[in-house]
């Protein structure tokens, strides 16, 4: 039966040119040729050695991706309901997580894959990093990561002000407090977002920003990835004891596997850790403990700890600097792959800085006071 | 040839003339030398409604020299004595005042003043009409640079009343104004802007202005707090203060300094005739025991209820039962002046009833809570089942040959 319909689709369609689109994006690596039916091209896709790049524990990519498709299948469920004017949102995420069946669990899980995926985007680009993976010819995989981190962050920030709550609400406004000590790009954000007074017209662009731009960019990002990871590769894996290399049917399982472990781990996020339910915004009155988001609160411990007499614009030029020296890092630091001494150095730098990072972090987070 | 540069010179200073169907200005031709008078009176009501300077001063308005404009009725500056009469002579003119729908009744209620009286046995270092509406400045009363705009009144009465040196003469204290800003009228007044609260016109009357004596302190605070009033008619307090001639409701809340009044109150008001051991300070102590207990009941619902709106859980009916709650509890502080425990006790109990009743359904909603952790168990189970299906299959597609 399903081989007869195979044959009456592939009769009409050509399925091998439609399943090299997915190969193709990298998601699952085999090189399949669309001239050959279907069920022998995947046949042999299936029986190909898997490259060493998408075998264990190199998962943060694909993990990350799968989180990436789960926080936009929600988020389009919860599109259905949501309403985006600043007199309806909270009314309208009122409805979906107390009388929409399943509202709260899709609500939560959104909220949950998105901290997730943030975090495994961080984890990712730290490996990167410890493992010298921005050297030569890996620069596009760096810069890719980072951009994919940044976007992102926007589509969680933006993400943050839809429910129109307090506590979205003054987190957002703190964070654009932060963006707009930058120089250059603070306007240019402000200008974006459409000012920078969080207002109806605001909610509108990060509505758009959000279910639109960001996504179809991070997923334009993911791709850019998968397709310089099949380009250049990672370094190889020093593999004891293993021979041989498992075939793309078993990475098939190992996704599935993963997919179903990520929605168990969310689920339980969602079900025992549940973001609380707050109360509407009201611009004129900022709750105890409004501080900017979480991936927020090291670049707002240090903006804070310079000493008085430096004016804030400075403070703002230096954030712009870290920034643009995290993105150019693979144009910065061209040596160090060379020795095994300078990758030390390296090495060291950068757990100095993430140590600093999560100091001012915690000295980001207790400015504020409240909980 | 020279005339009319000449005359368009003096076209130009003259500037426009009143327009077709406008009336003259009113100050005429005494502007031309009182000019800072003219600039300030024709911002004014009465220049807009066409009352002239001679209108208040006499003299000839149309006359070009000093001389002849100070002659006839001229009276100059009005003596403060005679102000409040020459006003009265139109504002208590009853057909002169209905197309603006005035009272008329100003200069009587003056002279029952205790402004007006002290004017009359020649003191004129009190206040007169002008002192609180202005001279040639005279606004409406609805226009917020009026002096008499509501919320400039208790500035206007601050004037000679915050002034230390006059108030002395009359035995007075300056403090009315400072201690007004920190009662509990002042402060919702002054600071959050709240035009129920009273300013000082509401309790003394304006040209009426009298301190209320004892038998009317009650009468006065009963315009506004009537439920509280109600119950203390009933009590035995009225009698006993109007005979040992302490003001009634200022005996315990004060005058100017009112404090918000709550249970805490009933710790020192009640001290200051009552001993420590009477029954009286006891039966102050039942009343704040009935109101604290419900008070607490009411909170730790109000508690529940929030933690089960950040659930969330629709908790909009529980909030406006808890809102009934805290009516009767409220109802229950004026019903505390007819110093009798039933009325108290009766509402108080009310309150702690539905306060109860919310936070029973509530818990029990909470506690439903649990079954989300045994369905997270239940799907734990078959998630672990299907991992253990696709590892299976997993390890049999690992060992199929290339």
């Amino acid at each position: 039966m399903m081989r007869r319909l195979l044959d009456w689709l592939e009769a009409r369609f050509n399925l091998t040119e439609m399943f090299s689109l997915l190969t193709s994006f990298g998601l699952f690596p085999a090189e399949v040729d669309s001239r050959r039916p279907v069920r022998e091209a995947l046949d042999e896709a299936l029986r190909a050695p898997l490259p060493s790049y998408a075998r264990w524990p190199r998962i943060l990519g694909v993990l990350s991706f799968i989180l990436f498709g789960f926080v936009a299948l929600t988020g389009l469920l919860l599109m259905f309901y949501y309403q985006p004017t600043a007199s309806d949102a909270f009314a309208s995420v009122t409805m979906i997580v107390r009388d929409v069946n399943f509202g709260w669990f899709v609500h939560q899980t959104h909220r949950w894959g998105a901290q997730v995926l943030l975090v495994i985007l961080i984890l990712r680009l730290l490996r990167f990093f410890f493992q010298g993976l921005y050297a030569p010819p890996r620069e596009a995989i760096w810069v890719v990561a980072v951009l994919a981190l940044l976007v992102a962050a926007h589509a969680d920030l933006t993400g943050r002000l839809l429910p129109w709550d307090a506590r979205g609400y003054w987190t957002t406004v703190r964070a654009m407090e932060l963006v707009s000590l930058l120089p250059g790009l603070g306007p240019l954000c402000a200008a974006l977002a459409g000012g920078t007074d969080l207002d109806s017209l605001v909610l509108t662009r990060f509505y758009v920003l959000h279910t639109t731009i960001l996504p179809v960019l991070l997923f334009v990002l993911f791709y850019l990835h998968f397709s310089s990871v099949r380009r250049v590769g990672l370094s190889a894996l020093p593999e004891p004891g293993r021979s041989g290399r498992a075939a793309l049917k078993v990475q098939v399982y190992n996704l599935l596997i993963l997919t179903v472990v990520i929605f168990g781990g969310l689920i339980t996020l969602a079900s025992l850790l549940p973001e609380p339910f707050g109360v509407p915004a009201d611009p004129f009155a900022t709750p105890p403990g409004a501080r900017p988001p979480w991936y927020l609160w090291a670049a707002h411990g240090l903006v804070e700890s310079f000493p008085a007499l430096v004016p804030r614009p400075l403070r703002g030029l230096f954030l712009e600097a870290i920034l643009a020296a995290t993105i150019l890092l693979p144009f910065l630091d061209r040596a160090s792959g060379r020795s095994a001494r300078g990758r030390q150095m390296v090495t060291a730098a950068g757990a100095a800085a993430l140590l600093i990072g999560l100091i001012l972090a915690v000295v980001g987070y207790r400015l504020e006071g409240g909980p | 040839m020279i005339a009319t540069p000449v005359l368009l010179l003096a076209l130009v200073a003259a500037g426009p003339g009143p327009m077709p169907g406008q009336a003259p200005r009113s100050a005429e031709m005494c502007g031309v030398c009182h000019s800072e008078v003219r600039v300030t009176f024709e911002a004014s009501v009465h220049a807009v409604e066409g009352i002239r300077c001679s209108s208040c001063h006499g003299g000839d308005p149309s006359a070009t020299t000093v001389a002849a404009a100070h002659r006839g009725d001229f009276r100059g500056v009005p003596r403060r004595r005679d102000t409040p009469a020459l006003c009265a002579s139109c504002h208590a003119d009853i057909a002169r005042m209905r197309p603006y729908n005035l009272p008329t009744d100003q200069l009587a209620l003056y002279q029952t003043s205790r402004h007006g009286r002290r004017l009359a046995e020649g003191d004129d270092r009190v206040a007169v009409c002008t002192d609180c509406h202005g001279a040639h400045d005279i606004r409406r009363r609805s226009d917020p640079q009026s002096r008499v705009f509501p919320a400039n009144i208790p500035a206007t009465c601050a004037r000679c009343h915050a002034d230390a040196a006059l108030m002395a003469r009359y035995g007075l204290k300056a403090s009315a104004f400072d201690d007004y800003s920190k009662s509990v009228h002042g402060k919702a007044f002054l600071v959050k802007g709240d035009r129920s609260a009273p300013e000082c016109t509401r309790c003394h009357g304006s040209h009426g202005a009298t301190p209320p004596g004892v038998g009317d302190v009650d009468k006065v605070c009963g315009q506004c707090h009537a439920t509280t009033r109600a119950f203390f008619v009933q009590g035995p307090h009225m009698a006993a203060m109007q005979a040992a001639g302490l003001p009634e409701c200022a005996s315990c809340h004060d005058h100017h300094q009112v404090q918000a009044a709550g249970p805490a109150l009933l710790d020192t008001a009640c001290l200051k005739c009552h001993d420590q051991d009477s029954d009286q300070v006891r039966l102050a102590q039942t009343f704040k025991t009935l109101f604290a207990g419900a008070a607490e009941e009411i909170d730790k619902a109000r508690a529940l209820v929030d933690q089960a709106a950040a659930v969330p859980f629709y908790v909009e009916d529980y909030r406006a039962r808890l809102e009934e709650a805290r009516t009767s509890l409220t109802e229950s502080y004026p019903a505390m002046h007819a110093l009798e425990v039933t009325p108290v006790r009766d509402l108080t109990a009310q309150a702690r009833g539905i306060a109860r009743e919310v936070e029973s359904e509530v818990e029990a909603k909470l506690k439903g809570l649990g079954w989300r952790r045994v369905g997270l168990l239940v799907f734990w189970f078959y998630l672990l089942l299907t991992v253990a299906v696709l590892a299976r299959f997993r390890r049999r597609a690992a060992q199929e040959p290339r």
